[in-house]
């Protein structure tokens, strides 16, 4: 059963400054689902995906990509990073930042070339930012920096996609944008995990969610868990959501 | 040019590269203040160094000067990680901390060598040339040691070959934990190794130019020309060369005005690189103050000589009057040929200078309300078809603007081939159309792919 699991958590345990974030979490993500991680804020979502990128180093439990540690899967994880995480004041085009992206399957010292240049190039035309290509970054509007950030994930031609807060501060017409491109992901038979924080739209986006909230409440399909009892339970309130299907 | 001279030339414009290449990291790491911090500490490893092998020269000195700055970093690190005090107030705190144990112990054990707290403050390389790097040396016998040229060039240039080849090398790996140290870390290229690399790279490039600049002045040679290139550029490649250009250009003009002003080389490249920030800055207003303090000086050096010549003596003259003699020699064509040396200056400067600053944002601010005039004017012709709308007369009435305004629009949609007038009516061309068209997409879409060779033309539409 081990292989159909794109990601495995054991009993994963995350501190700051000895303060636990998150507690003793189990989870395994199926291969091929389009999961969201919702949960308050602090709840230590993106802080998950952290540690399972190995970017923060957990204080217990391990964390295993296809039954192998991350270290030894790196090339099969792409990882987008929250939008504000970076400064886009930073000297360098729209195309450079998607090429940063092949950085990795290129290893330590070797330079990119026409091939990864072509590549990012397609991942640009993606996501519909090939126009921009050539724009200094801090020129490009909230929406299309995330679409940026989007393309360099897709050049990693991975087969996991973690994405912290893609839509955050993107309007409607760039999030119906990202989510077609994640679903055609799936379809491709990607893995997709996204911290997301609008409940209204889990069921028409995600087919897989987890509820967190320091630990882990709930996981599994959508249409299974996604009801006020685990909202609930996550955001301490009595949550009301229609689920419309 | 002598010699001694060529050599103080090449050392402090090698100093100047090695400093920009690790600075410019530094400012867009925006770590520029750690710079301060292992400028001032490594003198602490200096004198401990002294003390261990009593030879100023030892290599030993150099290492464990950088090991200081290294320790500086960690130190900061450290106290910040706890979360009590933030990065700024913990730089705040450890340097002084170790400088001042550096200076105790110079005062209290080495005041009888070389090692005095002035030539430490802001360098001193009057007798680099001189300082020679010997090998072979036999005991006793003159001549004997095969010279191989000024140390400092060899110090110096020994750690730019490093530097160079490390920024080479992993250029890429640089960038990418600058820009998005998660990212690095996920993709497997470890954002600390990178950033203890960096700092490992910048306590030693202090240490070497420590000597040339001290360490106050180490700090300017680090981030001012990295921050004068980061205005002037969006290409890292770009800023990292313009950062090496300003400061070797800022230690030769800097060390040419030391010779003139007869002042510290370190104190005058200070200065021409805080003017070269300024006139990247704010380059209009810096451009004109430059011009003319250079224009001036140009004229006021002439006549100064020319009284020398003349046998005026000015050594006893206080310096307000010296001012007023060579100036009382100046006629009217004089002044003159200064306003016109300056205005032409200032002219060249202001069209090679990046278009920034103070007047020009308001020139820009203007452009854009004359720019929307237009767009609001071709609306206008384009929603209206019957003539009595469309006649110049009648513009201003219609759309309530003032005589002037409406000229000065119609002019420029007329320039721009946007409209044509028959009988006194105004009528859009094609152009005209599908420039209202696109702009009116723009602004209420805000998708700017399709007008994306319309910017270079117009304020409006560059955000």
């Amino acid at each position: 059963m081990e292989t159909n699991y794109a990601i495995t958590v054991d009993d994963l345990t995350v501190a700051y400054n000895y303060k636990p974030v998150l507690w003793d979490i189990d989870l395994a993500i199926p291969e091929g689902v389009l999961m969201c991680i919702v949960g308050p804020n602090g709840a230590g979502k993106s802080t998950l995906i952290k540690s399972i990128l190995g970017i923060i180093k957990p204080i217990a439990g391990t964390v295993s990509v296809f039954g192998k540690p991350y270290k030894k899967q790196r090339s099969l994880v792409a990882y987008v990073p929250q939008k504000g995480s970076v400064d886009w004041d930073f000297p360098t085009t729209a195309l450079d930042v998607v090429m940063m992206g092949t950085y990795g399957s290129l290893g330590w010292i070797k330079r990119p070339g026409q091939k990864e240049k072509k590549a990012s190039l397609e991942a640009l035309e993606k996501v519909g930012m090939l126009p921009f290509k050539n724009r200094q970054i801090s020129q490009l509007s909230g929406g299309q920096q995330q679409r940026i950030f989007l393309a360099r994930a897709l050049v990693q031609n991975a087969s996991i996609y973690f994405m912290d807060e893609p839509f955050q501060g993107v309007d409607a017409t760039t999030e119906k944008a990202i989510i077609n491109i994640l679903k055609e992901l799936r379809k491709a038979g990607k893995t997709v995990v996204v911290v997301h924080h609008d409940l209204q739209t889990v069921p028409e986006y995600f087919d897989w969610v987890t509820f967190l909230n320091v630990k882990k409440i709930a996981t599994g399909p959508v249409k299974d868990i996604f009801n006020d009892d685990n909202l609930t339970k996550t955001y301490g309130i009595n949550y009301k959501v229609s689920v419309q299907e | 040019m002598n010699s001694a001279q060529i050599i103080i030339q090449i050392i402090i414009a090698l100093v100047a590269i090695a400093c920009a290449i690790p600075g410019t990291f530094l400012v867009l790491r925006k770590m520029s203040l750690i710079s301060d911090a292992i400028s001032h500490s490594i003198l602490l490893g200096i004198v401990i160094g002294f003390f261990i092998v009593e030879d100023i020269a030892s290599p030993l000195l150099i290492v464990l000067a950088a090991l200081a700055g290294i320790v500086t970093v960690i130190l900061v690190e450290y106290i910040q990680k706890t979360g009590l005090v933030k990065e700024d107030t913990a730089i705040g705190l450890v340097f002084p901390a170790l400088f001042s144990i550096g200076v105790i112990l110079i005062a209290k054990n080495a005041n009888d060598v070389h090692l005095d707290i002035d030539s430490v403050m802001v360098g001193d390389l009057s007798f680099a040339p001189f300082d020679l790097l010997q090998i072979n040396c036999i005991e006793g016998v003159p001549d004997s040691c095969i010279n191989l040229g000024p140390k400092a060039i060899w110090v110096i240039g020994t750690i730019l070959v490093i530097t160079l080849t490390l920024l080479i090398t992993f250029f890429k790996e640089l960038k990418v934990s600058t820009f998005d140290a998660g990212l690095a870390a996920a993709l497997g290229f470890s954002p600390i190794i990178m950033h203890y690399g960096l700092m490992t790279v910048s306590s030693i490039t202090i240490v070497g130019a420590f000597d040339a600049v001290g360490p106050i002045l180490v700090v300017a040679l680090m981030i001012a020309p990295a921050a004068t290139a980061y205005l002037m550029t969006k290409d890292l490649k770009k800023m990292l060369m313009l950062s090496c250009f300003l400061g070797v250009f800022a230690a030769i003009s800097g060390y040419w005005l030391a010779h003139v002003l007869d002042a510290s080389i370190a104190g005058s490249m200070t200065t021409v690189l805080a003017i070269l920030f300024l006139l990247v800055y704010e380059p209009i207003i810096t451009s004109a103050l430059v011009s003319i303090s250079i224009a001036i000086a140009f004229f006021f050096y002439q006549y100064y000589q020319e009284l020398l010549v003349h046998g005026v003596n000015f050594e006893h003259l206080p310096l307000g009057e010296k001012i007023h003699t060579v100036f009382s020699k100046f006629i009217l064509l004089d002044f003159i040929y200064c306003i016109g040396m300056a205005v032409s200056l200032a002219g060249f400067l202001i069209y090679i200078l990046p278009k920034r600053g103070v007047i020009y944002g308001y020139y820009k601010v203007q452009q854009q309300k004359t720019e929307i005039m237009l767009l609001v004017f071709l609306l206008h012709i384009r929603n209206h078809e019957e003539e009595s709308e469309r006649h110049v007369k009648h513009l201003n009435e219609h759309i309530n603007w003032q005589r002037l305004r409406s000229k000065t629009i119609v002019d420029l949609a007329l320039k721009n081939n946007m409209v044509t007038i028959d009988d006194s009516i105004i009528s859009l061309t094609d152009k005209g159309e599908e420039f209202t068209e696109k702009a009116i997409d723009y602004i209420i879409t805000n998708k700017d792919a399709e007008i994306e060779e319309m910017k270079d033309d117009f304020f409006l539409f560059r955000g």
